[in-house]
């Protein structure tokens, strides 16, 4: 680009130029020269420096008014030069210095001069070039006494431009001017940087400039947010650097008493500033004010850059300065850690990082003044907490919390100090304490149910990242903003982790026992103060600080959770039923504990042991309690891991307990609080947690029971080991449940609900735990067949007969008539068919009566003996309980038949009384059960049935039948249809087992042939004809003739005309409302149809398409 | 006999799984323990349960006795022995050190009866021990470990108290004499002075046989109790002779263990009406009436912190805390403390 790069060249070609310029000055000239100057090369430049910059200086020097446009072009021009050269000699400095500042100032009005923004603009452009081209240490000679006035002349300029300039540029430019000048630049042309000496002594010049930048950088900062952000970083940033420099305490411990005697003129001595402790002193004072302001302002800043540069001066001035501006400390120390929990997540970080180094740098801790400020700031902070957790919006209460948060991380362990103190321990505690109360008002809470509350069905998931920190969702009074709990939660873990456990964990208890309106906030409070204490994942600010010891840490826990667990603080009332009023009556503690949780509500508390529900708030109240207790547990136990295993033996059955709930909310939270022990303590499903604790729950369980009226939900709890739990638990529960036995035994009339279904659940376990091999098979096999609705027996049926068949079958009745008559001749008994396979015989074969029985028959025995007695109780649902179990202990005692036939014989009577007399609920279960018994003991109740039992269901069948013939299609949602229906499912399979005579079979038939007429519903026609295709298994030829006398769809013409015609009864009309399901019978029967094949039964279709689908169901199940 | 309001007071835990009648029970002494105190349990099916009472679980199960009833257990002081004396005939010393579990001796008994031994052993390696003899009414010192007879302590032949029921070595403080209580089976007490081989002085205090008696030797004096109602204390005078101080008559008959507290305050009885008596042993006030079990309870034993463990045919052994002593320190966990309600048998 250069053209010219020999000076030589150069100089030929500027002389003309300069000399034009210097005899007359005008625009023009200056711009020539200037685009002449373009042409020239740098070095040739440099070396033409003072030859060109002489006209230029003479034109600014020439008396007189001048054009402001031809000023500025000198300047611009000036600058160009000063840009491309750099000034060797200090005096030309000076001059160019003295004679560019006084551009700006007009000194008949002794104030900078009013000039156009565009002659600011270039000047303050040019004194910033002008300091940039200063050649190497000529620059330190710039500062040096001598110089102060001119000095602090541009400065006070650069300042004023700066304050009252309107022009965004203009005030920019002389900010960065100012920057240049203070030796503030961050650009990369100043190669070296200063060393302590020359410090030093600039922080001594620059002294004297000190309340003049400061004031009026001040008011630049804490001006209209409007004004740019970049105006107020720039600004932040001198000031903070010239604070920085003037009141670094390394120079200040350096200076003298007494002031040196300085080399230069008086006036300007006048002018220097020694800085001694009383100047140090007041300035510190002014500077605080500043500080102060500008914080306030600052920390507000709606740009984050100006909070970040907040944060960069805080960390400055804290570096430098801590102990001249040993009073700003506080303030500079609460914008920091106000900014910790900043909403930029830069100025987040940078805050951490600082903290981080402070920390490191022990600055604060290894500070004893600094610890002081904090702690007073601590200090007072509390004392303001309950007020300003009172007033706060959500907001507010979210910086006042994280400056709190802030305070407890710097402070570390020292935190104690304020701790210590009973007061203030107290204001922190209330604070929390009210701003945690919850809102209980939530009526849902308490409507919510779980029903099924003894299945655990919650699995294990893959533990989230801080498990311990998921909590469930809850509602607060005071605040509805997340983000202010999770503040609220962490404040509370810092405490555990750098506070004094022993105290605060006191301090809260009391606080817990103090009154019920405290007791949910304090429980919060110490699960998360165990949390911190446990240091999990916590992240510390002081290395060296060591979290509580984990056997203090247990002792503690340990004490906690027996109180939670306690009997006035676990068992609260929490609903209101019908069934649970007998309860409410003996939960005495339980009524005081509402009656004193009842102001919350401002309900005016009732007297205890009154029967007067409790409130709907008070209930709510108590459900969040046991939550946050729940809760607590879970949290105890990733606080201790795998040390949590020791205290499972007193926490286990209470969470248990909890788990089967009525109320969703408790059930819920007990179920996860127990998925969390699981984690915690390395289990891998409820299941197994359940199973290898079982002998903590059995203890729990037996004690309990000692006191029934007092723990009314232990049998639940049982109820749930036993459904979760192996055989191997037997041995332990043996004792149990005769406890549970004689319990009952001594609460007959009160509790035999709860503990009829607890029989239940053992039974049930029972059955399952020994599935008897030989036994169950025929059973299923039994279900099997009922579920198929007999659809293989067709197939054997339906095998044609041969005339070797009827051959035979002749002569074998032929033969049995003999026998029948008395004419007993010789046969072989081998030819006797045998008429039921005695299979049911071969497990009576046992003749182990000598050996003790295995337990589980002991118990099962044991239980069935009281169901005998219970099977009478008045109330209906007790005893459709009873009539399960009893089921069920038939199923369990089928192999044992020696102690299972007295046990039916004693049950019989009350059986009988609940298939004939009783509710239709009862009736049906009581045939379930009769069908259970059939299928195991047969021939034992086969008298009994058809005496006591069968002309009862016959008759009441046969009276049903019309009635169901007329009825609607509303019908089938009635209890009489579902009677109908049962029993005719059962008959059939019933008859079968039994091995029905032929008299009863015939009252079998006679009361269910009504039910094949097709004007009854559907489904009873398919029962009834179940019962038929039962019957035919157990006598075909007796069932063809029945049903041919009530449909004959065949003409049977004689083989021989010399034999009668055979005449049946059924007449094959139309009319007949017995023939479709009748032809359907004899077709599986195997009878030859002439009848045209239309004639199916009306319900085939859609009966059928059901049948392989069961039959699938129950060969699974046999599987 | 004002009914009490409360409800009456549960056992601290129960231990479940011996499977078989609790007959011997047995708590370890402390400084033997490793950190967590042990519970010996010997049960009727022959096998020793090592319960950790911390975790409240059996830590091992000691199979040596061939599936015959065990009928006393007694730890040693010095090293982890520990000695079961069973019904198969076998009195055997198991090391527990370390884990292991082994039978390292065993002495054979020649006694089929129900005799428990005593042994008197003060941490230095030669111990003594007291087993019931070859004849009924003999019994047999050995001097342990080298398994040599001292003596046999034989009845005068006109005498005939039948056979030894329960066996107390001590020794006074003062003097080097080992001396032996003996129970008969026909209701006496006999003091031994193994040295001289003769009965110092004898007391009759019951009808029935001796099942059990514990001796106090701070105030030299003892308590008994036989299959009868009768509990008798009787206390020892420097002749030395026996004399009964009192007898306490109880609500139905039957003791099968009588032990004294270490702290020498409480006494425990095991009671075949499935109840365990505590009473004060300086003024034998009767203090509680602890029921749980469902079946007679066949022993009692206290830790030196005072828990109270029994053992019952109902195969539970109910660990009771009560009237804690004050400076023992409570390791266990849960600690619920039953002190201060005093109510008197029904």
């Amino acid at each position: 680009m250069a053209v010219f790069d020999t000076p030589e060249e150069a100089f030929g070609v500027l002389r003309p130029v300069c000399v034009q310029l210097t005899k007359t000055q005008t625009v023009e000239n200056v711009e020539h020269l200037q685009t002449q100057l373009q042409a020239v090369s740098d070095s040739a430049l440099q070396e033409l420096q003072q030859y060109i910059l002489f006209p230029l200086r003479f034109t600014l020097k020439t008396p007189g008014p001048k054009r402001e446009r031809l000023i500025q072009s000198v300047v611009e021009c000036l600058t160009f030069v000063l840009s491309s050269t750099c000034v060797k000699e200090q005096e030309l400095l000076l001059e160019l210095f003295s004679e560019l500042s006084t551009c700006l100032y007009s000194p008949k009005s002794q104030k900078p001069a009013v000039v156009s923004e565009e002659l600011k603009l270039a000047v303050i452009r040019s004194l910033s070039t002008l300091m940039h081209s200063a050649y190497g240490d000529i620059i330190l000679t710039f500062y040096e006494p001598a110089i102060l006035p001119r000095l602090g002349f541009a400065v006070s300029l650069l300042l004023g431009l700066a304050e009252q300039e309107k022009s965004k540029q203009i005030k920019m430019a002389a900010l960065q001017c100012l920057q240049v000048l203070l030796l503030q630049c961050e650009c990369q042309d100043h190669p070296r940087s200063l060393d302590e000496l020359e410090q030093q002594e600039l922080g001594d010049l620059f002294a004297s400039f000190l309340p003049g930048i400061s004031t009026a950088l001040s008011r630049v900062i804490t001006g209209d947010f409007k004004q740019g952000h970049s105006i107020v970083v720039s600004s932040l940033k001198i000031f903070s650097k010239t604070v920085g420099l003037v009141m670094a305490d390394e120079q200040l411990r350096r200076i003298s008493k007494v002031q040196a005697k300085p080399a230069v003129e008086h006036r300007i001595a006048e002018l220097m500033v020694h800085r001694e402790e009383v100047w140090v002193k007041n300035t510190s004072d002014k500077l605080g004010i500043l500080i102060k302001k500008i914080i306030e302002s600052v920390s507000v800043h709606p740009h984050w850059k100006v909070r970040l540069e907040l944060v960069d001066l805080v960390e400055n001035l804290l570096l430098k300065c801590s102990q001249s501006l040993v009073e700003s400390a506080g303030p500079l120390l609460k914008a920091l850690v106000g900014l910790v929990n900043d909403e930029s997540p830069e100025v987040q970080a940078q805050c951490s990082k600082v903290l981080r180094h402070f920390a490191d740098q022990k600055v604060v801790v290894g500070n004893r003044a600094f610890a002081d400020i904090l702690s007073e700031s601590l200090h007072s902070l509390a004392t303001s907490l309950p007020r300003l957790m009172n007033s706060q919006d959500d907001q507010g209460k979210f910086s006042t919390l994280s400056l709190l948060l802030g305070y407890l991380k710097l402070l570390g362990p020292k935190i104690n100090f304020v701790l210590n103190s009973a007061a203030h321990l107290q204001r922190f505690s209330r604070a929390l304490i009210q701003v945690l109360e919850l809102d209980v008002a939530d009526v849902k809470i308490v409507e919510e149910r779980c029903w099924n509350s003894s299945e655990l069905s919650a699995t294990p998931e893959a533990p989230a990242a801080r498990p311990w920190n998921q909590v469930q969702r809850r509602y607060f009074r005071f605040f509805t903003d997340e983000r202010v709990f999770l503040l609220l939660r962490q404040v509370c873990q810092l405490l555990g982790y750098y506070g004094n456990l022993y105290l605060l964990v006191d301090h809260f208890m009391e606080l817990y026992h103090e009154s019920m309106v405290y007791r949910k906030q304090a429980a919060m409070i110490l699960n998360e103060l165990v949390i911190g204490a446990a240091g999990l994942e916590m992240e510390d600010l002081h290395e060296k600080h060591t979290g509580t010891n984990l056997e203090e840490l247990r002792e503690i826990v340990t004490s906690i959770l027996e109180e939670y667990t306690s009997q006035e603080n676990w068992y609260l009332v929490t609903c209101i039923e019908a069934e649970e009023e007998e309860e409410l009556t003996v939960k005495q503690s339980g009524l005081q504990a509402i009656a004193s949780a009842a102001h919350t509500c401002q309900v005016t508390s009732f007297p205890a042991f009154s029967k007067s529900s409790p409130t709907i708030c008070s209930m709510n109240s108590n459900i969040w309690q046991i939550c946050i207790q729940l809760e607590g547990i879970g949290q105890f136990a990733y606080a201790l891991g795998k040390d949590f295993d020791l205290l499972l033996m007193s926490a286990l059955y209470p969470v248990l307990e909890k788990a089967g709930d009525q109320t969703l909310l408790i059930s819920q939270v007990a179920t996860s609080t127990m998925v969390n022990i699981c984690h915690a303590c390395g289990y891998n499903s409820l299941q197994q947690l359940i199973n290898q604790n079982s002998d903590y729950l059995v203890n729990g369980i037996s004690l309990n029971l000692r006191h029934l009226a007092l723990h009314p939900h232990t049998p639940k709890v049982l109820e749930v080991m036993l459904r979760n739990s192996d055989a191997s638990l037997l041995p332990l529960v043996a004792d149990v449940v005769q406890d549970v036995l004689a319990s009952l035994d001594q609460f007959y009339d009160k509790r035999s609900a709860s503990f009829v279904s607890v029989l239940h659940a053992l039974l049930a376990a029972l059955a399952q735990w020994f599935p008897d091999t030989s036994c169950i098979g025929q059973l299923q096999e039994q279900r099997l067949k009922e579920e198929n609705h007999m659809h293989q027996t067709p197939a054997t049926l339906e095998a044609s007969t041969t005339a070797e068949d009827i051959e035979q079958f002749v002569l074998k009745y032929l033969k049995e008539k003999d026998v029948a008559e008395g004419n007993i001749s010789d046969f072989d008994s081998e030819e006797e068919a045998p008429s039921v396979p005695p299979e049911a015989d071969k497990n009576d074969t046992r003749p182990d009566v000598e050996e003790p029985l295995p337990v589980q028959i002991q118990i099962a025995k044991d239980v069935m003996e009281r169901c005998v007695h219970l099977l009478s109780d008045k109330n209906l649902k007790i005893r459709l309980k009873v009539l399960d179990v009893l089921g069920l202990c038939v199923v369990v005692l089928q192999s044992h038949k020696n102690q299972l036939l007295p046990l039916a014989h004693r049950a019989w009577p009350s059986l009988v009384q609940r298939l004939t007399n009783d509710d239709p609920l009862a009736v049906l279960r009581a045939f379930k059960v009769l069908q259970t018994l059939g299928g195991t003991c047969g021939d034992f109740l086969r008298s009994r049935f058809c005496k006591d039992v069968l002309p009862k269901l016959a008759g009441s069948l046969a009276t049903q039948a019309p009635i169901s013939a007329r009825a609607g299609p509303v019908y089938s949602h009635t209890l009489a249809f579902k009677l109908q229906l049962a029993v005719l499912w059962g008959l059939g399979p019933l008859c079968e087992s039994l091995d029905l005579g032929e008299g009863d079979l015939n009252k079998v038939a006679d009361a269910c042939l009504i039910y094949l007429s097709t004007k009854q519903p559907v489904k009873l026609q398919e029962a009834a004809r179940s019962v038929f295709l039962h019957l035919m298994k157990v006598d075909p030829d007796f069932t063809w003739l029945l049903l041919n006398q009530l449909y004959c769809p065949l003409q049977f013409t004689p083989p021989h005309p010399r034999l009668h015609p055979v005449r049946l009864q059924g007449a094959p009309t139309q009319q007949n409302p017995y023939a479709a399901n009748v032809f359907y019978l004899l077709q599986k029967l195997g009878c030859p149809s002439q009848v045209d094949a239309a004639a199916s039964p009306p319900c085939q279709p859609e009966a059928r398409p059901s049948h392989p689908a069961d039959a699938g169901a129950a060969a699974l199940r046999r599987r | 006999m004002a009914a009490p309001l409360q409800p009456p007071p549960d056992p601290q835990f129960v231990l479940r799984g011996v499977q078989s009648a609790v007959n011997a029970l047995h708590f370890c002494r402390e400084s033997q323990a490793q950190g967590s105190s042990l519970l010996f349990s010997g049960s009727q099916s022959g096998l020793v349960h090592i319960w950790n009472l911390q975790t409240r679980r059996a830590v091992t199960i000691l199979d040596g006795h061939g599936g015959q009833s065990v009928t006393w257990l007694q730890s040693l002081p010095q090293g982890s022995q520990l000695l079961s004396q069973g019904r198969d005939l076998q009195l055997c010393l198991w090391d527990l050190a370390e884990g292991r579990n082994a039978i390292v001796d065993s002495v054979h008994l020649e006694s089929v009866g129900f005799c428990k031994s005593s042994i008197l052993a003060d941490g230095q390696p030669c111990w003594m021990l007291a087993v019931p003899g070859k004849d009924t009414d003999e019994v047999q010192i050995l001097e342990m470990p080298s398994k040599t007879s001292v003596c046999t302590l034989k009845p005068e032949a006109d005498a005939k108290p039948g056979m030894p029921m329960c066996l107390r070595l001590w020794q006074a403080n003062c003097s080097s004499r080992p001396l032996l209580l003996a129970g008969y089976e026909d209701g006496s007490v006999a003091l031994w002075d193994i040295s001289e081989r003769k009965v110092c002085s004898q007391v009759s205090c019951h009808e029935e046989p001796v099942m059990g008696l514990d001796f106090d030797s701070q105030k030299a004096r003892g308590v008994s109790g036989s299959a009868g109602k009768a509990l008798a204390v009787w206390s020892l005078d420097g002749q030395p002779s026996l004399q009964v101080c009192s007898t306490h008559e109880l609500t139905n008959p039957g003791i099968a263990e009588v032990t004294i507290r270490p702290d020498h305050k409480l006494l425990a009885t095991a009671g075949w009406d499935h109840r365990i008596r505590v009473f004060h042993w300086k003024t034998m006030k009767p203090l509680a009436v602890l029921g749980f079990h469902s079946a007679s309870v066949h022993c009692v034993a206290f830790a030196a912190n005072g828990l109270l463990a029994a053992g019952s045919k109902d195969q539970r052994i109910s660990v009771w805390s009560l009237y804690r002593p004050r400076d023992s320190a409570t390791p266990f966990l849960g600690e619920s403390e039953v002190g201060g309600r005093h109510f008197t048998a029904a």
